[in-house]
């Protein structure tokens, strides 16, 4: 398989519970450098808890994570994020820290020594986020957390950047906002991660894997899921 | 008469922000109360007696000794105490357990050790490194400094140099917390700890270090004990554990540098106590604790409270 085939994330087999109450069964997923793959599904069918394991916020109770071909399904969240692996919880951001700290944590909680420097990149690319980088986080609107939750996520230049319903909360204008910023992120060539249940995100989706009470439905492009009866009736709303 | 009591009272209130703000930087941290806080404190109170004893030295020597011992003791009990915490099915309960547990050893040893009568210093003792210097480098005359005066009112100088010393570090802790990298780290994992678990911080790192700090402040805050209380026992750690929880949610639980400003009220009205209705004093601390929760649950910042 061509190096540019070969999945950057792979997830196989993934099982996960929260004590007794098992979330995910067998769950297979794979990102491949430079796409960006929709997780799409409703709520509790188990998105977040699959990237929370991803990310090793939850273990996994079965399965396999590689991440560039090693094994990270045993390591601590803090080293699967060294390795180029970003989180971008629903949450996003330290309210109470200011818009500047919260960049400059995204950096250095991976140990980037120039965090200086990545701050200066992220204001480039959101030159909002500049002019209110003493306030504290707090003081954004839903929108501007979440761009500041891409600029932190972003700070440590990671290879893959797994993030968890971007639109949460958001207006319409929000969500095109959000979509806009993650065609520029595209371009950039940083592999992408979405969990989402807005479907408005499939324009901008590689590939998606359809996630219904813990079980993948369906893997494939977005043309392949359009050509799928019941997902389009699902998602789509289309007879 | 009130001027002294309200002089007095922020001096004290300066020591009691001490007594509190390792209390509330592990809280704010890792969301446990530490029942074993007072006992730390107690220890500290020890320490010095040690150092005046068996190196006949100005006590304030104790003072970074006992930090550095604390920090030490927390980063090695956090290692092994935390690691059977997060394997518990409720650890919030087991931690209320587990300190309580500590503090009722941590006591128990002391007392064995120490026995059960009250310990005092001589509070003449404390400071005699800056007569020292004074005659050494300045030519001034051996002896007693006597009370220091402020607003034409004679105070004994432990309690200005305690008050002196507590300040300098509430000042290193909001350096350590708004100037340090591993500061905001801490920051971070007070304002969102699961979001900060998300972001990839090393929150075990982190709460270690808060950990060993606390317990270091605290430490250091025994130090004075003696001087500030007149004299110790080992269970002398019980009372100030409620008088630093006291403090704590005066000030704002989770908030380290409101327990300032919970030092300084709760100050104040313990000197207004002890001046006008000396016989209520031990009830300062209950009563401020409901008066508190009942009208203001956040404390006096208004931070919000969090589900430990």
């Amino acid at each position: 398989m061509p190096a540019d085939l070969q999945p950057l994330l792979q997830a196989s087999a993934i099982d996960a519970a929260y004590g007794t109450m098992q979330v995910l069964w067998g769950v297979d997923l794979d990102v491949r450098p430079g796409e960006t793959v929709l997780l799409l599904g409703a709520n509790g069918a188990g998105k977040t808890t699959f990237l929370k394991s991803l990310v090793g916020l939850i273990a996994a109770r079965r399965g396999h994570i590689r991440l560039g071909g090693a094994d990270i399904t045993a390591m601590r969240s803090s080293d699967r994020m060294r390795r180029g692996m970003t989180y971008m919880s629903e949450l996003a951001v330290f309210p109470d820290l200011s818009i500047e700290e919260n960049i400059r944590i995204g950096a250095q909680a991976l140990g980037h020594a120039d965090a200086g420097a990545r701050l200066d990149e992220m204001y480039r690319l959101f030159p909002v986020l500049r002019d209110k980088r003493r306030n504290p986080a707090s003081s954004l609107s839903g929108g501007q957390r979440k761009m500041l939750g891409i600029a932190k996520a972003l700070a440590a230049e990671p290879r893959l950047l797994v993030m968890d319903e971007p639109s949460a909360g958001l207006s319409p204008l929000f969500v095109k906002e959000v979509i806009r910023i993650i065609r520029g992120l595209q371009e950039r060539g940083i592999a992408l991660l979405v969990a989402e249940q807005n479907i408005g995100f499939l324009e901008v989706a590689t590939r998606v894997f359809v996630l219904e009470g813990g079980r993948i439905r369906f893997s494939g492009t977005v043309a392949e899921m359009s050509d799928n009866e019941a997902l389009r009736r699902a998602y789509f709303g289309l007879t | 008469m009130l001027t002294y009591a309200l002089v007095a009272g922020v001096l004290f209130g300066l020591y009691f922000s001490l007594v509190g703000i390792g209390l509330n930087l592990v809280f704010g941290v890792m969301r446990i109360v530490n029942l074993a806080h007072g006992d730390i404190i107690m220890l500290g109170g020890f320490i010095a007696l040690g150092v005046v004893t068996l190196a006949s030295v100005d006590p304030l020597f104790a003072v970074p000794l006992a930090f550095v011992v604390f920090v030490l003791a927390g980063l090695a009990l956090y290692y092994v105490l935390v690691p059977r915490l997060q394997g518990a099915s409720n650890p919030e309960m087991l931690s209320i357990i587990l300190f309580f547990g500590l503090s009722q050893v941590i006591e128990a040893i002391t007392t064995i050790f120490a026995g059960t009568s009250e310990r005092s210093i001589q509070s003449r003792l404390l400071g005699t490194v800056f007569t020292t210097i004074r005659v050494k480098w300045f030519g001034g005359k051996p002896g007693p400094g006597g009370p220091i005066h402020i607003l034409g009112q004679g105070f004994p100088a432990p309690w200005v140099i305690a008050a002196a010393t507590s300040l300098v570090a509430i000042g290193l802790v909001y350096v350590y917390l708004y100037r340090t990298r591993l500061g905001t780290l801490t920051r971070a994992v007070m304002s969102r700890r699961d979001e900060a678990l998300a972001t990839g911080i090393d929150v075990d790192r982190v709460s270690a270090a808060a950990f060993g700090i606390g317990l270091g402040l605290a430490a250091m805050a025994g130090v004075f004990a003696p001087f500030m209380f007149g004299s110790i026992t080992p269970a002398f750690g019980a009372d100030a554990t409620v008088t630093s929880f006291a403090i704590v949610v005066l000030g704002s639980l989770g908030n380290p540098l409101g327990t300032a400003l919970g030092g300084i009220v709760y100050g104040v009205c313990y000197m207004l106590v002890q001046t006008y209705l000396s016989s209520w004093a031990d009830l300062l601390p209950y009563v401020l604790l409901i008066l508190i929760l009942l009208l203001r649950p956040s404390g006096l910042l208004g931070r919000r409270v969090r589900v430990a």
